[in-house]
């Protein structure tokens, strides 16, 4: 089941939501749909799924155009970012509609949603109404209720964006394990690129309704399509401008993946670096360097055990290692 | 989100329902006034009615009664609704629940209740039947409720934490009153008078009831006389049309003024204890508003206790119930509560068919103008309306289904007003989960949207039951003798000479009170509609 876009657009009134996407999922494989929040990647879900009418291009899977197929006829499963879970109905109800909709008998429906269940470490949950059920637990009922027909396609818009930020972590890996275990594929959307790291093979970067990259994880963090890409992807030193021309590589945007490099004492091969901002988060340290021979300051982090012997502070200076992989020439920001 | 195709479905069905009994006889009513006859100039009907300084007299009688009865209301209402959103103290909950009593009391039982109250023979003493104060009086019995509600309602979420925080700017009491107190509850106030001004504009059982003297005759009472016992349909159609063209700027208005209060209400109840002098506030409060609702209700069932022949108490006007009847046209307790009954049941099931009909339309077909639309039959009153279905449809008279049709329609703003916030709540995202797990456009409204309307069917459902078990005028107007439910085989004993008729009425309002009161804890115990 391979899922093809091809030209894909959606306006409301002026507002160009989709501008003309293009995007090809290969059979069992998850594609993180990543973006900041107004990119169009919940809409480009919505119209993968049939819920909303493309303007122009299409969706097709396998080969066929979906144009004339309703919601209701694609077998793409869904998981919604508020869970979107029927109130009037127990776990078990809410995991067999789509079963009861199939017109799957009432035994065998049964055995699919205790399988479910136990898919999702709900087992025994059957009867619990879905309004005491936590966060976490609405989510994995969601999850099932989508899984339970055995869909074409699995669609995920935002399922973690609700629960705080410990129960998104453990989530995160479970659903890496769950998605990598179905024979189908998946498109999971998402603003956070750690969840698009971890969860999906792929990742598709969204911007203002157009795709700005695809690739592997380690393609993007290392090679970002564009100023904008390598900031978003959570790259702290980005040059444009002058301030890139003054640099090594002289071109008019350049990334240095501070991540690559090393504080030591000052010393031959290393770059002269004066501290001018020192704050912990948490573990980590988060500096401001003054770099004098680029003419810029570098954003760096790192655990403490490379600032020693005391804590960094203010007019300490360091010498930065850089090897050349660090540096990156970008395109500029569009 | 893409429309369901059965939303267009609903709302045409919804728009042919309203065209056909709604609209249709309005026009009729229209045309009629405008062109009562073939060799008369265009227009000639209406211009002798408005003429006419008999008729001019009772627009302005009616005007009048209506804007006194709104003014009396709000002063009383308003303090009260003042006290309910600031405080609370014990018995608060039962005194919102009297206070509802009244408003769905049919206004046959009012009436009986304030004259067996301050009627001739009644229990004060006092005989104020055909005073304009006995007809106020019953209005503000009647609306009481509306403004008291409406008011705290609004105010309750909102007015102590603004009040609080205007007083730590510096703001004494008075100036608080002044400042924040009054301007935000200034459009509910404005809004709950103009729905009791709409109530008691087309007053019609009380001024019946309790002053049937001709110079309390509003416009409701006028078109009544003139359709069913002077046969002038001319002149009613005219007055009709005049009714409606007030009601209408009113009920505008109203709208507008709703769609402005929409905006409001943080939740959560940021009232708190009475302190010193205010307790005695608060029991004066009881006191007045107890003595209101219960009076009138109390003095009808101490009255209907009592024998024609002056024993009390007696059962003799319930036993004259069961008694077989000794007059020709005189409809039993048994036959008038199996059609009230039955009546009741088919116009509920009609107005909560076709108000889903028209929701499903609004919330998932986006059909606007419906939207609109929803309140129109609030300001069409009952008389009116049965009025327009004898000029449109004579045949709906003879049969059984004018009064149930009537009633649904009456009862449609409060189907809607209830079911439409309820469905518009309705997260959308429900409808589009079902879809993707297979549920086509019927499916979705059967397994998603009606599941979720339960609780809301409920209400609407105890709503439209109470409007039709107390309905009057318009049963009055088109009810054959053999179909006369509770209120008309009440007023039909009530107009009949004899102390032992009059007796027999006063059981049978006892009867209708009490099925109404069942109808109402049931209505109690469910969610709110909002109005």
């Amino acid at each position: 089941m391979s899922l093809r876009l091809e030209g894909v657009a959606k306006r409301y009134g002026s507002v160009v939501a989709v501008d003309g996407v293009s995007l090809e999922l290969p059979p069992a494989t998850t594609l993180a749909l990543l973006g900041p929040s107004g990119c169009g990647k919940s809409t480009l879900l919505r119209l993968i799924a049939g819920l909303e009418a493309p303007d122009a291009g299409t969706v097709a899977l396998d080969g066929v155009d979906l144009a004339a197929t309703p919601p209701a006829k694609r077998r793409f499963g869904m998981v919604f970012q508020d869970y979107a879970l029927f109130p009037y109905l127990d776990v078990a109800g809410n995991v067999a509609f789509g079963l009861v909709e199939a017109r799957v008998p009432a035994q065998r429906r049964a055995a699919r949603v205790a399988d479910l269940l136990e898919l999702v470490g709900l087992a025994g949950f059957e009867r619990r109404k879905v309004d005491e059920l936590s966060g976490g637990q609405r989510q994995r009922v969601a999850l099932a209720r989508a899984l339970a027909p055995e869909p074409r396609l699995l669609l995920l818009d935002e399922p973690l964006s609700n629960l705080d930020a410990k129960l998104r972590e453990a989530l995160k890996f479970e659903l890496r394990g769950i998605l990598a275990g179905l024979p189908t594929g998946a498109v999971y959307v998402t603003h956070d690129q750690g969840e698009a790291f971890t969860v999906a093979d792929r990742v598709a970067l969204m911007r203002e309704g157009r795709i700005v990259q695809v690739g592997e994880g380690e393609e993007l963090i290392a090679r970002p399509a564009n100023a904008w890409a390598a900031r978003f992807l959570g790259h702290d030193n980005v040059f444009e401008g002058a301030e890139a021309r003054r640099l090594p590589l002289g071109t008019d945007a350049a990334l240095l993946r501070a991540d690559l490099t090393r504080l030591v004492d000052l010393q031959a091969g290393a770059i002269a670096a004066t501290v001018t901002g020192a704050v912990r988060e948490g573990l980590e340290w988060r500096l401001s360097l003054a770099v004098p021979a680029w003419g810029v300051t570098v954003a760096w982090r790192g655990f403490e055990r490379e600032l020693l012997p005391e804590p960094p502070a203010p007019g300490r200076r360091y010498g930065l290692q850089v090897p050349a992989a660090a540096w990156q020439a970008l395109e500029g920001d569009a | 989100m893409r429309r369901s195709p059965t939303s267009h479905l609903a709302g045409a069905l919804a728009t042919l329902f309203l065209a056909t009994f709604l609209g249709v006889p309005l026009v009729i009513i229209l045309a009629r006034s405008l062109a009562p006859g073939a060799d008369e100039p265009f227009g000639a009907g209406f211009l002798a009615a408005l003429t006419d300084p008999y008729y001019l007299g009772r627009v302005g009688f009616t005007l009048a009664q209506a804007l006194l009865s709104t003014v009396l209301t709000v002063a009383l209402g308003f303090p009260t609704a003042l006290l309910l959103a600031r405080y609370r103290f014990r018995g608060k909950r039962a005194l919102t629940a009297a206070f509802t009593v009244p408003f769905v009391m049919p206004t046959v039982v009012a009436g009986i209740g304030f004259l067996a109250l301050v009627g001739p023979r009644g229990v004060l003493g006092v005989d104020l039947r055909n005073t304009l104060a006995l007809v106020l009086l019953a209005h503000v019995f009647y609306n009481f409720a509306v403004v008291a509600r409406m008011v705290s309602g609004f105010l309750e979420g909102v007015a102590p934490r603004l009040e609080g925080a205007a007083a730590t700017l510096g703001a004494t009491p008075w100036r608080v009153m002044l400042r924040v107190t009054l301007p935000l509850a200034a459009p509910a106030t404005l809004a709950a008078a103009l729905l009791v001004f709409l109530f008691c504009f087309t007053s019609f059982g009380v001024v019946l009831i309790l002053a049937p003297a001709p110079t309390f005759a509003t416009l409701e009472v006028e078109v009544y006389r003139l359709s069913a016992r002077l046969l002038d349909l001319d002149a009613a159609a005219a007055l009709a049309v005049l009714q409606l063209a007030l009601l209408l700027v009113v009920g505008f208005v109203y709208t507008r003024l709703q769609e402005r209060m929409a905006v409001s209400v943080a939740p959560g109840d940021a009232t708190r204890r009475p302190r010193g002098p205010e307790r005695l506030l608060i029991v004066g409060v009881l006191i007045v508003t107890g003595a209101l609702v219960l009076g009138p209700l109390g003095a009808l069932v101490v009255r209907s206790l009592g024998a024609p022949n002056g024993a009390w108490p007696s059962a003799r006007n319930y036993a004259s119930l069961l008694a077989p009847a000794s007059t020709v046209g005189f409809t039993g307790l048994w036959n008038a509560l199996r059609n009230s009954l039955l009546f009741a049941g088919a116009s509920a099931t009609l107005a909560l068919t076709v108000g889903f009909l028209f929701s499903h339309a609004i919330v998932r077909g986006k059909w606007r103008w419906l939207d609109q639309a929803s309140l129109l039959p609030l300001v069409v009153s009952p008389v009116t309306l049965a009025f327009g279905y004898l000029l449109t449809y004579p045949l709906l008279i003879g049969s059984p289904w004018g009064v149930p049709i009537a009633h649904a329609l009456l009862a449609f703003p409060f189907v809607t007003r209830t079911l439409l916030p309820a469905y518009r709540s309705q997260p959308p995202v429900l409808a589009a989960a079902a879809a993707t797990l297979g549920a086509g456009p019927i499916r979705t409204l059967w397994r998603v949207d009606l599941p979720l309307l339960r609780p809301a069917f409920l209400t609407a459902a105890a709503f439209a039951f109470a409007v039709s078990l107390g309905e009057f005028g318009a049963t009055l107007l088109l009810v054959r003798p053999e179909f006369a439910t509770l209120p008309v085989a009440i007023f039909d004993r009530l107009g009949r000479p004899g102390a032992a008729n009059y007796g027999s009425a006063l059981a049978l309002a006892v009867v209708l009170m009490a099925l109404t009161a069942i109808v109402m804890l049931l209505l109690q115990r469910r969610g709110r509609s909002e109005f």
